[in-house]
């Protein structure tokens, strides 16, 4: 009896390759239940930070791993290697510089992500635990760029880190140890380089896989929130599924955040400035930019001295992280319109408004300083 | 609902088309500013932000940033690629205007969209944009100014001399920048009402649609779903790499910042050895040299002769005049 093949039988070399995948691991199912989710009001373009924070996290490993070919963790090598890169390794500088801007593109879409899941109300029950876990990603991706910063080994980098680990110091009960943990002894040093590596490059992308993998699990398990606002009929004729339409809107995020960090590395490409020295000479010791509001905002006169300078570097920001950890558990109002959400409205409005205007504040501050 | 798209504000049907055109031609647009960058063709000198903003805000600057520039005399950068990408920026808006158009009529406005309704919408709005952004940039300069020195004379008095710097600081940019945002706002308020009023005129002459809701998402959905997908595609991924490969090229292999560690020295150029160039030279020079040293010889055996003929006529002489066959000088002897 001849054998007649079904319809469905696989012809080419792909598709066996695919259903021998499939028959071991339901990988038709996975992709299907993958792509197929579905975006109730239809997909958005503010949907696509989360995607986009994705691809820059890759794009950051990718460009990391091949720094890391040729950057020497070590305080007497360090800052000529980095140096190495910028000169003589052929486009390092164009690597270096999109890794350099590819952390800033980092900590502005995370801003702007959790920024459109509190503006949409997409925090609110059943979505507590991927809010909570975003928050921690969100640490994660600050510790990203603190422990990155130190690595050139140049003036910028070891007044940045010697700023950083001050405020830090400032933390009741733990400051002390964490200081110390993190500095390895009294002024940053080789040890300082090793540790700040170290978790650079292993801890933190570890912790922000495993975390980044809990959040999308619980963020499809709740199910996405959808728009704020549309009668039922207006929702229902234009929901639709995760693809081809939001796919494509992420990938065209994906392109045109890609395009922006390449034009920052053309513009502003890195430039080191002397290698690192405990003294620091005319260079007025600064931190990171995302750290500046919080920088200008401890050269105020209320928060000067001891008390003052625990509150405003620690209680104060302590604060308010705690107060986003437990929103979703102190707003239990289900309206999500964020119009009619008055006090989370002007709220967002004023933290934002600070952050910028102490912000720019901090470089104006600069021109004083000189 | 359907008094609310009746009587939508003149600034809410502005804002409406204009937001989603501008995040719809936005890509685009940014991947020729990446290019032009790479090939040095584009330089923002100074408010790096808002050139760039203008450039990706074309349908409404499109004629009012060569008025800033020209008649204001305000600098935003240099390069051909500025106005090359002005140029490439128009069919970009004509078509996301049009797309965003499209939807905004059949989805908010559940009427019909004219035909060229993008070519429409981008003249009214350039149109709008020439003429009352130079306005606004004008008088947004000149608030921002007078609030500055209203703030700064503010705390010269006696009153806030005494304000720490880092609270001066901040309490001054709070005040001015509050004073130029408002104006900003509202300008921009005013201004997106005149982009709606200009197109209130084709917003009532489109007729009502008698559609579904649902059959209309249908539509303006299916309406951004190309025709030729495989096409669409394989333009898309061919336009991705024609790119990729020109910027790649044009990128600089090492830094264009060299620091001062690390400034390659000079290396001047050493000309190229031609073998049988140098050989034939080298020979043409060999004979050239045989030929004076032969000529030499020559002139050397001739003054010799003549020295010799000279002796035998002094030998005749001699009776008469003893000093006259004085020796030649050793100077003479050389050739």
């Amino acid at each position: 009896m001849r054998h007649i093949p079904s319809p469905s039988a696989p012809t080419t070399i792909l598709e066996k390759v695919i259903d021998f995948v499939d028959e071991r691991v339901g990988l038709k199912l996975l992709v299907a239940k993958m792509l197929n989710e579905p975006v109730p009001g239809g997909s958005r373009w503010a949907y696509v930070f989360g995607s986009v924070l994705l691809f820059i996290f890759i794009m950051q490993a990718i460009t990391g791993v091949l720094l890391m070919f040729y950057y020497v963790p070590t305080a007497d090598h360090a800052y000529a290697s980095t140096q190495y890169i910028l000169h003589d390794v052929d486009y390092g500088w164009f690597l270096l510089s999109y890794h350099f801007w590819g952390s800033t593109a980092m900590v502005v879409c995370v801003f702007a992500h959790i920024s459109q899941v509190f503006l949409w109300g997409a925090y609110k029950k059943p979505r507590e635990l991927v809010w909570l876990v975003g928050l921690a990603l969100f640490g994660i991706v600050m510790g990203f760029g603190f422990t990155g910063y130190l690595l050139p080994w140049d003036q910028r980098a070891y007044w940045a880190t010697t700023v950083g680990v001050e405020i830090l110091d400032k933390t009741p009960l733990l400051g002390d140890f964490m200081a110390r943990f993190l500095k390895g002894g009294a002024t940053p040093g080789q040890m300082t380089l090793s540790r700040f590596f170290v978790i650079h490059v292993m801890v933190l992308p570890a912790a922000l896989m495993g975390l980044a993998g809990l959040h999308l699990f619980l963020f499809r398990s709740a199910g996405p929130a959808g728009p704020f606002r549309g009668t039922p009929e207006e929702l229902k004729a234009k929901t639709d599924y995760f693809f081809p339409r939001q796919i494509w809107k992420d990938i065209v995020g994906m392109a045109v955040v890609f395009a922006c960090i390449c034009a920052l590395a053309f513009w502003e490409p890195v430039v080191l400035l002397e290698e690192a020295t405990p003294d620091p000479g005319d260079y007025h010791p600064e931190p990171e930019w995302y750290f500046l509001f919080l920088f200008q905002l401890l050269r105020l006169k209320m928060f000067s001295g001891e008390l003052g300078q625990l509150l405003g570097a620690m209680v104060l920001p302590g604060a308010f992280m705690a107060l986003l950890a437990a929103l979703p558990f102190i707003d239990r109002d289900p309206e999500r319109n964020i119009f009619k959400r008055p006090i989370a409205l002007i709220g967002w409005v004023v933290v934002m408004a600070a952050i910028l205007i102490f912000t720019i504040s901090a470089i104006i501050n600069r021109e004083f300083l000189d | 609902m359907s008094d609310e798209r009746e009587s939508m504000s003149p600034a809410k049907l502005g804002l409406g088309i204009l937001w989603p055109a501008f995040w719809t031609g936005l890509p685009i647009k940014l991947a020729f500013v990446l290019l032009f960058l790479a090939l040095g063709m584009v330089h923002f000198e100074t408010r790096i932000g808002l050139a760039f903003l203008m450039l990706l805000t074309s349908p409404v600057t499109v004629f009012a940033l060569p008025t800033i520039t020209l008649g204001l005399e305000s600098h935003l950068g240099e390069g051909v690629g500025i106005a090359l990408l002005f140029l490439l920026a128009i069919p970009i808006d004509i078509w996301a205007l049009g797309v965003a158009g499209r939807t905004f009529f059949l989805e908010r406005l559940r009427r019909e969209p004219p035909e060229g309704l993008g070519l429409t919408l981008w003249w009214k709005c350039a149109l709008v944009g020439g003429i009352f952004l130079p306005i606004l940039w004008v008088a947004v300069s000149a608030t921002t100014e007078a609030a500055i020195s209203v703030v700064h004379s503010m705390f010269e008095t006696d009153l806030l001399k005494g304000v720490p710097v880092a609270e001066k600081i901040s309490i001054e940019l709070t005040l001015w920048g509050a004073v130029a945002l408002g104006m900003l706002l509202l300008l921009l308020g005013v201004g997106l009402s005149l982009v709606g009023l200009m197109i209130r005129g084709t917003v009532e002459s489109a007729r009502h649609t008698t559609e579904t809701y649902q059959g209309l998402i249908t539509r303006w959905d299916l309406m951004r779903v190309p025709a030729d997908q495989g096409l669409m595609l394989t333009a898309l991924t061919g336009g991705a790499v024609v790119l990729s490969l020109l910027f790649w090229f044009s990128l600089p292999v090492f830094t264009p910042h060299p620091h001062d560690c690390c400034k390659k020295p000079e290396v001047k150029a050493v000309p190229m050895v031609k073998p049988l160039e140098t050989l034939n030279k080298n020979e043409k020079m060999i004979t050239q040299l045989t030929a004076q040293v032969e000529l030499l010889e020559k002139q050397q055996a001739e003054a010799e002769l003549g020295k010799e003929k000279s002796k035998g006529k002094a030998g005749k002489d001699a009776v008469k005049a003893p000093a006259a066959i004085a020796p030649v000088p050793p100077a003479a002897m050389k050739p």
